[in-house]
């Protein structure tokens, strides 16, 4: 029986690539995982290579939707880095808040996706139900629910009105109760736990020799935050905590998400406050940029993201290279995924958090003779998880 | 056809094909079918098979590599199938203009019957293309 | 004394053209010292390898790497040039960095520099391109 090939994708977008997994099984448990990407290849460092340093900055935006603020925060770090530019305080609150709303919204679309694909249609419908006020403040700042446009070299472009800062927090407090509540949720459920604990483990050292970052590696106690490292904006002035957690598998990554919320919730409070009373411009005119090299980097919802960018003095980059989170995390499926059972092999490709709105919709491609397909993996999962709930509650 | 259409428009099923988006799209897309704006009042299912589907949504521009596939999946969709195109991308390529891996026309790839700009189009935007597309069906 | 000056002090006249920034370090190394070096910069210091920039420049093909020192949040990058445009090569860092594979097979794909050593050296994203690719994907010169 071993060596059945099942194929997955090649539908499933992630910022300039998707990938079509082709996972190895022998009886129930995967042994072998390869993955081929290319089918989102839109070549962004090409036409930014094109374009000058501040269209490249619209351009980086729509490498990936949800990411829309960490790329080109982390592209103008990289330009900001070529000169030196100091950015206004105020500007440095607005880039942290909006990079901070990002990543709540962020984690509470994983969340209702990871509960989808247990089976668990309630979560998912909740998570994206809260996620709604996010995206309204976002729109409040930025005018637009998603690709928000307002970053620029030396500064933002759209300033936060302090007659509406009150309003906007009381929006934010309600996303923050409901995230107590899924910290509750999270800790209380028991099928949840037997579901999740110890699936798709990614060890330490396997976090080290991929070099895996964000709530990957931290979630396998590796430490490693950008925003504590390498602090831009207003990071050094707000006060968070980085979250380490030990076993590396899903549910710590589910926890890791959860308590990371918390954190940026507390991160935007302090940027409100702070906006209350900082003045001053938003913007640095930034005139000409020198021959140099930078890099600039950001921590993403999903990790580091890095931009490199090289200017000869005329007003485009003469190279622009792009490294998304992503990719360097999803290398460790070789070593996570194997092992694991058909059934968890989903949510194990889906802890991550690769931006997979497509991986359950992938398509039933090609060939006639394999007859599972990624939908039955789904139902697999889906399966698993009644089954584990039906014992708890019959006990 | 007239009467086969309006049979359909009583309840769409939905079928998703990312071109190559940067998935804003898509998720926009899910968001229609989660609690505040709810599309499944409207009779409008996301289906995961293209052999269920009456409808089929397209976004992103559409990468070389992807598009042999995007056609294949087109052929094996039950007919009469209505392709609608979400963003900006598929029709003008928007940004990616210049891009060397992206396909000149997407009309040789797949028949497009309606189009809803916007990067990425409002859910609200959404859900009126929908309206009007039912009504067209009923006509 | 720093991790950094420890770092120069060490590998003394194998790095060349120094240049220092705030956070940020460059420098050239030869294609037979690159190996060592990033041993160094992993094993050593506990580097993690963020990615590595291909280049074509007039004078050749350019990689630069880019470790990054996550406790400092320091960068170190090492820069290889490769004057040979027709048939570039470069020793593959796999066997130190097991993160490189795709980094080093994106590098293959864009600019045609194929690294020796290299478990699976193959097209990352234009793998079963279903059009013919006649030369690597950026390269502008023949």
């Amino acid at each position: 029986m071993s060596g059945n090939r099942i194929p997955l994708g090649p539908f499933h977008p992630l910022l300039e690539e998707a990938e079509f997994f082709e996972i190895k099984v022998d009886g129930e448990t995967v042994v072998d995982i390869d993955m081929e990407i290319g089918w989102m290849h839109r070549g962004h460092e090409y036409i930014s290579e094109m374009s000058s340093f501040t269209q490249s900055i619209y351009l980086v935006e729509r490498i990936c939707g949800i990411c829309s603020t960490s790329h080109p925060l982390a592209c103008v770090h990289a330009v900001e880095d070529i000169d030196n530019i100091e950015i206004p305080i105020r500007a440095r609150y607005i880039r942290t808040l909006v990079g901070e709303l990002e990543r709540i919204h962020s984690h509470l679309l994983w969340l209702g996706l990871a509960g989808h694909f247990i089976g668990y249609d309630t979560v998912w419908m909740w998570a994206w139900k809260y996620r709604e006020p996010v995206l309204q403040i976002i729109e409040a700042i930025s005018g637009n629910r998603n690709h928000y446009g307002i970053m620029r070299v030396g500064g933002v472009s759209k300033d936060v009105d302090p007659s509406n800062i009150p309003k906007l927090l009381e929006i934010l407090d309600t996303v923050d109760k409901k995230m107590d509540m899924f910290a509750k949720v999270v800790n209380d459920d028991p099928v949840l736990k037997k579901r999740l604990v110890g699936v798709g483990v990614l060890t330490k050292q396997d976090a080290i020799d991929y070099c895996a970052v964000g709530p990957t590696s931290r979630a396998s106690g590796v430490r490693g935050d950008v925003r504590k490292d390498d602090p831009s904006d207003a990071y050094d002035l707000v006060d968070f905590n980085e979250i380490v957690l030990q076993n590396g598998d899903v549910y710590d990554k589910l926890v890791l998400r959860v308590l990371e919320t918390k954190e940026s919730i507390k991160i935007c409070r302090q940027c409100f406050e702070s906006l209350k009373t900082a003045k001053g411009s938003i913007i640095n005119n930034v005139k000409e940029i020198s021959p140099g090299e930078g890099i600039g980097r950001y921590e993403a919802p999903r990790g580091e993201v890095f931009h490199y960018m090289r200017s000869d003095g005329t007003n485009r980059p003469i190279r622009h290279k792009v490294r998304a989170p992503s990719y360097v995390n999803i290398p460790t499926y070789k070593a996570s995924c194997i092992g694991v059972s058909i059934s968890d092999a989903l949510i194990t490709l889906a802890a991550v958090d690769p931006c997979y709105c497509c991986t359950e919709r992938s398509l039933t491609i090609t060939d006639i003779n394999q007859r599972s397909n990624s939908l039955d993996i789904l139902k697999l999962s889906k399966e698993k998880t009644e089954k584990i709930r039906r014992e708890i509650n019959g006990k | 056809m007239g009467w086969k259409n309006k049979q359909l428009s009583k309840s769409l099923w939905v079928f998703h094909v990312s071109g190559s988006p940067c998935n804003n799209c898509d998720i926009e897309i899910l968001d229609l079918l989660t609690p505040k704006y709810d599309v499944e009042r409207l009779g409008i299912k996301l289906v995961g098979s293209v052999r269920h589907a009456d409808v089929m949504l397209v976004t992103g521009v559409i990468n070389r590599k992807i598009a042999p596939k995007i056609k294949k999946l087109y052929s094996q969709a039950p007919k009469p199938i209505f392709v609608v195109s979400i963003g900006t991308c598929t029709p003008s390529a928007s940004v990616f203009k210049q891009s060397y891996n992206r396909v000149d026309n997407p009309e040789d790839v797949i028949p497009i019957d309606m189009y809803v700009p916007g990067c990425p189009p409002k859910p609200e935007a959404m859900i009126e293309a929908v309206a009007k597309l039912i009504g067209v069906l009923n006509e | 004394m720093s991790k950094l000056e420890k770092f120069i002090e060490e590998m003394g006249d194998k790095i060349t053209r120094k240049i220092d920034k705030k956070r940020r370090f460059y420098f050239n190394v030869k294609n037979e010292n690159l190996r060592e070096v990033s041993e160094y910069l992993f094993n050593n210091i506990g580097c993690r390898l963020s990615t590595a920039t291909g280049m074509e420049m007039t004078y050749g093909i350019e990689i630069l790497y880019h470790f990054s020192d996550d406790d400092t949040g320091q960068y170190y990058c090492p820069r290889v040039v490769i004057k040979d445009k027709k048939n570039p090569e470069v020793n593959s860092i796999v066997t130190i960095v097991q993160g490189a594979e795709w980094i080093e097979r994106e590098i293959f794909d864009f600019w045609g520099v194929i690294f020796t050593d290299h478990p699976r050296m193959e097209k990352l994203l234009t793998l079963n391109h279903p059009e013919k690719l006649d030369k690597p994907m950026r390269m502008k010169e023949e």
